[in-house]
């Protein structure tokens, strides 16, 4: 298999640099863009694995990128963002984006959201998760951990689903409350927070200090496996 | 009310006059007729003095007749059959007018002296009272209590801003149309008293300039207004005014000192905290650059890494208390558990507690909690930071928390030197330090942060030392978090 082209939108010359440094020694091929309109041409120009994104472009608002992007391709979405944006970030990842990068953010971060981006892409659905001694059986809608059986209500069973799904992917909280619960109102959030409290507590070795089930402060939750 | 009391006054009057009559006319064959006289002039003179100058007067005039008719041969009749006792008339009608105009006259000087001695007592109170304000309000209050009680209300315009073509402000109790703030508006730019029907607007200046306009309605009970007394007044108002306003710019110059101070010594301290971390970045990364010295480049970057993140870390800090103290920051308030910022707090510092035992203690059934989580993430961030810099390698650090009665507790500890002794609230202070500073890097901004941001939330944080153990608890208010449905198990 060829190296895969990520294409890597952001003004500022020196962070493009070291993101296109990192991601060529990953063996991916950089594309740089500078503006958002070159970054667009880039992607439709040929078969892109992956989209790395600065938020705070000069010519172009990053959720209209986002949401142009999602009119025609489903590429895969990194985005860099800074901190106390968290609308910000929670709109580019309603709008289609994957991932986010709070700055600053080192290599080691970055090459890590890349590898599960990328991997994501060529994973098929999996019929049975794996994960700290915890076995998840979707086709027979059986939970065990460390060999027993755990018993999770339909909310929970169904909450879990979708966090599998999207392995690796930032959830919104607005996200999961419209997969789960099937509507989004912002002042129901509280219940994807409790029923990630009772996963946790049901799958977790150390329910306070997750190993999975992640809080995305702010933001929503990852299910990393 | 006086148009009553005179005409009961006069009625009275004839009713005297009839009762001496009365009296006399028994003795009409004993007593000479002088004495009858001096009868009549005793009754003007009690009158006079009793009643005022008007019922005197009639008195006088009645007494004459009644002296005709009744005492005079022919008796019942008004003509007089001796010429001489005209002169009898005339002298008893002078001697009784006289002595009503004496009389009248000293009484209408004892009530005016009373008047003026009452205006004076008040202007003194009123001075006085003024004296102890220290607001607008205040002043404007202790002037409407003053003039209420001699049948007066007021309400005071002051020209808060040098700019004399500027709103006038308005303090008091007495309601003002759009014509009285036109009325008001004329006298304060005319520089002299305005009045209609209704109001009085009295302009007053302090010893710089013109300070505002004294507006004054007489109530019901007073219909005329004693103008030496608002002149007085509206001066007195001119002065308080302007002792409240430079009191206040005395004030203010003094806080501006204070403030001035404390921001050249933050800005001081955090440019040292700055350009040290910069002056190694600049150093290392010319050693890098140097094709000679590559033997410990891994090392070099290293340390750049690490010293630019420590001075995210920072930047966000000073970023975070510029945003909480420009008083600006709306907190992202959710219902959401605490472990969640446990977690991610936790997460984010995952290589420097590496080197030290974290040991998390959260009860499993805490309630959800109302809290901005970026910004308490940071308050978390910081004090297990804190913790892991004044504390060895090695070392435990304990992060527990639990319901008290009506909060919620969190204490974060680590084994360790403690804060320095009688110094447990400083260190929430802006850029103050611990003693063993100079060995651990970082700005003095950290706890003052935490402190901000769990104020800002309605709790509280304070810093307490055991032997061998620092500790920072702070609190959060529980509130009543919403309530969640529940589904069949």
């Amino acid at each position: 298999m060829s190296a895969p082209r990520v294409v890597v939108v952001e003004d500022e010359p020196r962070i493009r640099r070291f993101v296109c440094d990192a991601l060529r020694g990953e063996g991916c091929q950089p594309i740089e863009a500078g503006t958002a309109r070159l970054g667009l041409d880039a992607v439709g120009e040929r078969d892109t694995q992956l989209v790395v994104l600065d938020l705070g472009l000069p010519d172009m608002d990053g959720v209209a990128f986002i949401r142009e992007l999602r009119s025609w391709s489903h590429v895969p979405m990194l985005i860099l963002s800074a901190r106390l944006a968290e609308q910000d970030k929670i709109e580019a990842l309603d709008a289609g984006a994957d991932d986010y990068l709070t700055k600053p953010f080192g290599v080691g971060e970055l090459l890590a959201r890349v590898r599960v981006l990328l991997r994501r892409r060529i994973g098929e659905p999996q019929p049975v998760y794996r994960f700290g001694g915890v076995e998840v059986d979707l086709a027979r809608h059986v939970v065990q951990r460390d060999g027993n059986e755990v018993h999770l209500t339909q909310i929970e069973y169904r909450l879990l689903a979708v966090l599998l799904a999207d392995a690796g992917k930032v959830l919104t909280n607005r996200h999961l409350m419209r997969e789960v619960w099937g509507s989004s109102q912002a002042d129901q959030e509280h219940y994807v927070r409790i029923y990630v409290r009772r996963l946790r507590q049901k799958l977790e070795r150390d329910p306070s200090r997750p190993a999975h089930l992640l809080t995305e402060t702010g933001v929503g939750y990852r299910f990393q496996p | 009310m006086p148009a009553f009391r005179s005409r009961r006054g006069h009625a009275v009057a004839i009713v005297l006059c009839a009762l001496t009559t009365l009296v006399a006319l028994p003795l009409r064959g004993w007593l000479d007729q002088a004495n009858i006289v001096m009868l009549f002039l005793l009754t003007v003179f009690f009158v006079a003095v009793r009643l005022g100058r008007g019922p005197a007067v009639l008195a006088a005039f009645l007494s004459v007749g009644l002296f005709d008719v009744f005492f005079v041969p022919p008796h019942y009749s008004f003509t007089v059959a001796d010429a001489q006792y005209l002169v009898t008339f005339a002298v008893m009608l002078a001697v009784g007018l006289i002595t009503t105009h004496l009389t009248a006259q000293l009484a209408e000087r004892r009530v005016a002296a009373q008047a003026r001695e009452r205006e004076t007592r008040a202007l003194y109170e009123l001075a006085r009272d003024l004296g102890a304000t220290l607001t607008f309000h205040q002043a404007a209050e202790v002037l409407d209590r003053h003039l209420v009680s001699l049948g007066m209300k007021s309400k005071l315009l002051i020209a808060e801003s040098l700019d004399q073509a500027a709103e006038l402000t308005a303090y008091g109790a007495l309601r003002l149309g759009p014509a009285d703030l036109t009325l008001a508006r004329c006298a304060f730019d005319g520089r002299r008293i305005f009045e209609d029907y209704a109001i009085v607007c009295l302009p007053f200046a302090g010893v710089t300039r013109l300070r505002g306009v004294l507006v004054v309605a007489p109530t019901e009970r007073a219909k005329s207004l004693p103008a030496g007394l608002l002149d007085a007044a509206a001066s007195l108002a001119g002065i308080t005014v302007e002792r409240i306003h430079y009191t206040e710019v005395a004030q203010r110059s003094e806080v501006d000192i204070r403030t001035e101070k404390l921001r050249s010594g933050i800005l001081s301290s955090i440019s040292h905290d700055l350009r040290t971390p910069l002056t190694s970045l600049v150093g290392l990364a010319d050693t890098l650059a140097d094709p000679d010295q590559t033997d410990r480049n891994a090392e070099h970057a290293a340390i750049i890494r690490d010293q630019a993140h420590a001075m995210h870390g920072m930047v966000t800090n000073l970023l975070d208390m510029a945003r909480l103290q420009a008083g600006g920051a709306v907190l992202n308030l959710q219902w959401q558990p605490f472990e969640d910022i446990v977690d991610s707090s936790t997460r984010l510092l995952a290589d420097i507690l590496a080197q030290r035992r974290l040991v998390v203690d959260l009860p499993a059934d805490l309630p959800l909690l109302r809290f901005d989580a970026v910004l308490l993430e940071r308050v978390l961030c910081n004090l297990l930071e804190n913790a892991v810099k004044y504390s060895e390698p090695g070392a435990t650090i304990s992060l527990a928390a639990a319901v008290r009665s009506d909060r919620f507790e969190v204490g974060i500890a680590n084994e360790g030197a403690g804060f320095p002794v009688g110094r447990l609230e400083e260190v929430f202070e802006i850029f103050v330090r611990g003693a063993q500073e100079p060995a651990a890097p970082g700005t003095g901004i950290g706890l003052a942060v935490c402190k901000a941001i769990v104020t800002a939330h309605g709790g509280s944080i304070v810093a307490e030392n055991e032997p061998s153990i620092a500790r920072v608890r702070f609190t959060l208010p529980l509130g009543t978090p919403p309530s969640v449905e529940g589904e069949p198990a």
